[in-house]
């Protein structure tokens, strides 16, 4: 809400308080002020009289006007077409500056001089949306001539723009402004209740409810109304909250509402068609059009006003256009009413129609400042709008009426704050909160004001006496709890991961959970995964949520590839998102050299550089041997992808990119591996073992093996473990060899198999005779030969 | 021999003398010249030969020995040893010599640019949202905190009712959902976690924990909004936790952040979900208060929301509020390292470019 300075001096004196101090002050222990500043910075500004008019010797559209501004009368050129003579109009004398800077000097315009300038709204810095005006603004002939026009226009204010939140409704009125400032800075308070005369007419009106919704209705009835433009320091006080003056009536129901927070409706009687008003929920699909002349379809939320048959007005939200006020309205209907804040939420935001009215409604009312509010109405408008007012009011009125009382003892409110608040201080803020209450030993009995239909329960209160008392007053402590903190293995296990990685010099990214629903299966190793589709997507492009972080890894790599990036190596942990279940994987991706040598020779970046960065993972978290089975996946190279399986379990897959799919990504030579990292670290290894280093060096034997092309090194090294005893420690191939002296479908492996024994020293005829097995059995499993 | 006199005797064994010292110094003259212009081993194996060999001349002074009396062979004898050691010596400090310019001249030739580019080793780097999210639990691990994470996908009655947010209320309006069926949405914070834990504990025993995580929200993305973001929310239930623990805790953490100098300061704010609800403020550290382009020249920049859990909070997830009380604060990670590095769009984040990944390695 934006509230003016001016305004607010009306309740509280605030002659010893900076608008900065306010501010702050206002910020530390109410509610954030998101900005303060002048209404106009025009300065130097007084009322002129144009005495006489006459035509610009050399342009068509200018006239050369004497002004009378006190002191002297200046010659003045100017352009607007409905400057007048006998006008009381806004001068900027010389040496005046206006927003924007725009500085106002003697000068010649055209050949004439020219000594100030005669003002438009728009050129005092007043949004256009605040007013209709398109030429010079023309004061009444009240204003007296000389006088400061800032002042007698009332724009010399301040305004402090406060974010409201929803826990504060009080805060969308001025009274409540001028209760809170008045309780921070421990200030008197004067705001009167409403005071008039009625007339001794008679209030045609019968006004009833068949809703829950709407639990009080005030209408006054009043004639003889003078519909015309509001007095200036209204129309000022208006802009200054960010409302448009439209005229009198309609800127006294949004003035009387700004005071008090009760939004105010005013029909034209001679519209309404009846002297009944019923209140009553929409039926499903009727159709009213409100006063922004928009065709509305309702539904069982909605509350309407009828006139008994049909609706007049969309209850607690808009008008209807039907029974507007006009220039010609004479005789007005005016509603105080309460409404139930869900219906008026849900009719705001289905209908997306926000007003004054339903920020307002929807946050809870006071519900005893209704009649209140319709007083004070009644009051301005027989005093700007000649209105006579019916003595009666027709209403109902349903709310209980009942006093809120909390009850908080001094121990629990020091309890919570960890505050050292004695009982005198406490009372002292309740004082300035003007918060009635009783207090028993150290039990505080307090009764909720009225205007505060936020204070429910002690935590309310404590929240209350808390900030008056200043939450950085309190000490700075730590929990008592003693306990013990720390990461789970598994935590822990995922830190792990990330720094090995990037010991390994791939960067980790973090990118979108979301993407575009056509394409969640391009990467996926399991097909029959139904994606998780949003309900109320913002866009296709994040619509589903992934099933491998595969995706999000091209898109990395393509964006830096395009940027001349050449080395993309990055990982990220994300997960395989189902209805049910959220699966943790790990991606990987690289492209390009693996370490670039620059002068020197890079080596080859293939399927085996990132096997050898999963291998890499395997040993540092102790995982038993994997086995890599061939696999045809789509998008993937048909004869360069596996999955990764730990007893027949499996772990994740590793590829290369399938050229195509890489080209439209416009990348080439990508490979890319996902793992399941819960399954991964159900077989890593907990804890270290440790194994007695052996007194002796190992023995190697070289074997070269000549067999089918299509026979995998894995299963001959699976054979030859199968076929060894404990000795043999491991074996590697070390040569893969195609082509002269080996026949056609044929290849050469040489495999380095290194024997060592716990007991003692192996003896060679031991080696011998196993290396002799390993041979028969290769030869009769796969007819692998020697060399 | 029965010819020579005695004299003739003593003048023989004088010329000897003379004659072998003599001849031996012409020898090692010669040696030292031969020496000097040695280039190879082989070349050196020939002198060794020369002059020390079985048929140098040096070995032919011994046959003299005879020729003299007694008492005279043992003088004799040691000036030739002397003069072959010297010789040896000679000898072997060339060989030393040559050997040590071929290793030198060998070395030469592995000269190498010390200049010219090391291939690239580079490490990777965690990536800077998971940088601060390990660097605040290793702050809160110390202070005895556990770290608790939960499901992305959530139910509407864990992610907003049990949170004091039921159907209908305004403050729904503050975080527009991104929802997947009637009852289950992308969590939009990570405080169903804090629910789902104190509901795990069954009311029972103190809570202290934070709750890092991916959120979403349904915003367009710009520079400073993201569908998704990461949160690090934090609780601590007990009997006697109050709103200075709070304060002290989140003055821990502006100062772990932002420097041990840093002050921060409390607002009152609202959230359903706690009361009283505070928006801490830290000191602005580029300026140090004072007021700056960063803190909008207000000395003080926002960095989190906190709040004492409101009762009907613990109530609905299992603690008994005449018992129990706690606080709660919520972290955006993505808006602290953007005010701890100047980082300037929200989206680079989620771009992974690596000019920016590359630059965050703490």
């Amino acid at each position: 809400m934006k509230v003016s300075l001016n305004w607010l001096s009306d309740y509280i004196d605030l002659s010893d308080i900076t608008p900065e101090q306010l501010k702050h002050r206002f910020t530390i222990q109410s509610q954030e002020v998101e900005a303060l500043y002048p209404l106009t910075t025009a300065k130097n500004l007084v009322v002129g009289h144009v005495v006489t008019l006459e035509a610009h010797p050399d342009a068509d559209k200018l006239k050369i006007c004497s002004v009378d501004v006190g002191r002297e009368t200046l010659q003045i050129i100017c352009g607007a077409p409905n400057v007048a003579a006998d006008q009381r109009v806004v001068v900027a004398l010389p040496g005046a500056v206006l927003p924007g800077g725009f500085k106002i000097e003697n000068t010649k315009i055209r050949g004439v001089e020219s000594s100030g300038m005669i003002c438009s709204l728009k050129e005092l810095g007043i949004d256009e949306k605040y007013h209709a005006e398109t030429g010079i603004h023309v004061l009444p002939e009240t204003a007296k001539v000389g006088e400061d026009a800032i002042t007698v226009l009332g724009f010399d204010d301040i305004i402090l723009d406060v974010d409201t939140k929803p826990d504060r409704p009080e805060l969308l009125s001025m009274a409540g402004f001028a209760y809170d400032i008045a309780a921070l800075f421990d200030l008197g308070i004067n705001i009167d209740a409403a005071d008039y005369q009625g007339d001794d007419i008679e209030n045609p009106f019968k006004i009833k409810t068949e809703t829950e919704a709407c639990p009080s209705y005030y209408g006054a009835y009043m004639e003889n109304i003078t519909i015309k433009p509001s007095p200036l320091w209204l129309k000022a006080r208006l802009i200054a909250a960010g409302i448009r003056p439209i005229n009198n009536v309609v800127d006294i129901t949004n003035y009387v509402m700004l005071e008090t927070g009760q939004p105010l409706h005013a029909f034209d009687y001679d519209k309404l068609g009846s002297n009944e008003i019923v209140v009553r929920l929409a039926e499903a699909g009727e159709r009213f059009i409100t006063l922004d002349e928009k065709k509305r379809t309702l539904n069982k939320d909605d509350i309407l006003i009828t006139n008994g048959e049909s609706p007049v007005a969309l209850g607690g939200v808009m008008g209807g256009l039907d029974s507007e006020v006009t220039t010609d309205t004479k005789r007005i209907l005016l509603e105080s009413a309460t409404f139930k804040p869900r219906n008026i939420r849900r009719t705001s935001q289905r209908l997306d129609l926000k007003s004054e009215s339903s920020t307002r409604f929807e946050k809870g009312l006071n519900t005893e400042g209704t009649l209140n509010a319709l007083k004070r109405a009644c009051e301005l408008l027989i005093k700007y709008a000649g209105a006579k007012v019916s003595k009666d009011i027709a209403s109902f009125d349903h709310h209980k009426h009942e006093k809120r009382t909390i009850e908080l003892s001094l121990s629990k409110l020091n309890g919570v704050l960890g505050s050292a608040l004695d009982l005198a201080e406490t009372k002292d803020i309740l004082r300035r909160l003007r918060f009635p209450y009783t207090v028993d030993k150290e039990i505080f009995t307090d009764e909720a004001p009225a205007r505060r239909p936020d204070l429910i329960t002690y935590q309310d209160l404590i929240e209350e006496i808390g900030r008056i008392y200043d939450y950085n007053n309190l000490p700075d402590t730590l929990p008592k709890t003693v306990s013990r903190g720390g990461l789970t293995p598994y935590q822990l296990f995922k830190r792990q991961i990330r720094h090995a990685l990037n010991g390994l010099g791939l960067n980790e990214t973090i990118t979108y959970s979301l993407i575009d629903k056509q394409h969640v299966h391009d990467l996926s190793r399991i097909k029959d995964i139904d994606p998780v589709t949003l309900a109320n997507p913002l866009s296709e492009i994040h619509s589903t949520l992934i099933v491998t972080p595969l995706n999000g890894l091209i898109e990395v790599a393509a964006y830096n590839v395009n940027r001349r990036m050449d080395h993309v190596h990055v990982y990220e942990l994300s997960k395989r998102y189902t209805v049910d279940k959220e699966t943790e994987l790990l991606g990987m991706l690289m492209k390009g050299p693996y370490h670039n040598h620059y002068w020197q020779e890079n080596a080859p970046t293939n399927f085996f550089t990132i096997k050898g960065i999963i291998e890499a993972l395997r040993e540092r978290f102790m995982l038993p041997k994997f086995s890599y089975e061939n696999v045809t996946l789509d998008n993937y190279h048909p004869h360069q992808t596996a999955v990764i399986k730990i007893d027949g379990t499996i772990l994740g897959h590793v590829g290369k990119l399938h050229p195509t799919y890489a080209a439209d990504h416009d990348l080439e030579d990508v490979f890319i591996a996902e793992l399941d990292l819960e399954a991964f670290y159900a077989y890593a290894a907990k804890d270290n073992t440790y194994e007695t280093v052996l007194r002796f060096p190992s023995v190697s034997r070289d074997i070269a093996l000549v067999l089918d092309e299509n026979i995998t090194a894995g299963t001959i090294l699976e054979s030859i473990h199968e076929y060894s005893t404990t000795i043999l420690k491991d074996a590697h191939v070390f040569d893969v060899y195609q082509g002269e002296h080996i026949e056609t479908g044929k290849k050469s492996l040489a495999i380095r198999l290194r024997f060592e024994d716990k007991t003692g020293t192996l003896k060679t005829k031991t080696i011998d005779e196993m290396v002799k097995n390993i041979l028969e059995a290769l030869k009769k499993e796969h007819d692998a030969v020697l060399r | 021999m029965s010819s020579l006199s005695c004299e003739d005797f003593f003048y023989l064994l004088g010329v000897i003398h003379v004659n072998v010292k003599e001849k031996i110094n012409t020898l090692e003259k010669k040696l030292k010249a031969a020496l000097a212009s040695v280039e190879n081993q082989a070349q050196l194996q020939e002198i060794k030969a020369e002059f020390l060999g079985k048929k140098a001349e040096i070995s032919q002074f011994m046959k003299h020995m005879k020729d003299l009396p007694d008492e005279e062979r043992p003088a004799f004898g040691q000036m030739v040893n002397e003069a072959k050691k010297r010789f040896s010596d000679l000898i072997e400090a060339q060989r030393e010599a040559i050997k040590k310019a071929e290793l030198d001249a060998l070395l030469r030739k592995e000269t190498v640019d010390v200049t010219l580019d090391a291939p690239d080793y580079t490490l990777g780097s965690t990536h800077i949202l998971n940088q601060i999210i390990e660097e605040i639990e290793d702050l809160f691990i110390g202070m005895g905190y556990l770290i608790k994470e939960g499901p992305e996908i959530e139910t509407d009655e864990l992610n907003f009712e049990k949170l004091n947010l039921p159907k209908d209320h305004p403050a729904r309006d503050m975080q527009d959902s991104l929802y997947i069926g009637n009852e289950t949405l992308l969590r939009t914070h990570t405080s169903p976690v804090q629910v789902r834990t104190m509901l795990a504990y069954g009311g029972e025993k103190p809570v202290k924990i934070i709750c890092p995580g991916k959120v979403y929200r349904r915003d367009d993305d710009d520079a400073t909004h993201s569908h998704q973001f990461t949160q690090i929310e934090g609780l601590v239930v007990d009997k006697d936790t109050t709103m200075s623990d709070m304060k002290g805790t989140l003055l821990a953490v502006a100062r772990h952040l932002f420097g041990p100098d840093r002050e921060i300061r409390f607002r009152p704010d609202y959230f359903p979900f706690t009361e009283p609800s505070v928006e801490v403020d830290v000191t602005c550290a580029n300026c140090d208060g004072k007021g700056c382009n960063i803190c909008k020249q207000t000395g003080y920049i926002e960095i989190l929301g906190a709040g004492m859990v409101n009762d009907k909070v613990l109530k609905m997830s299992g603690y008994d509020p005449k018992i129990y009380q706690g606080f709660a604060f919520g972290i955006g990670v993505e808006r602290l390292a953007m005010l701890k590095y100047g980082i300037e769009d929200i989206r680079h984040f989620y771009t992974n470019d690596l000019r920016f990944n590359k630059q965050f390695k703490r």
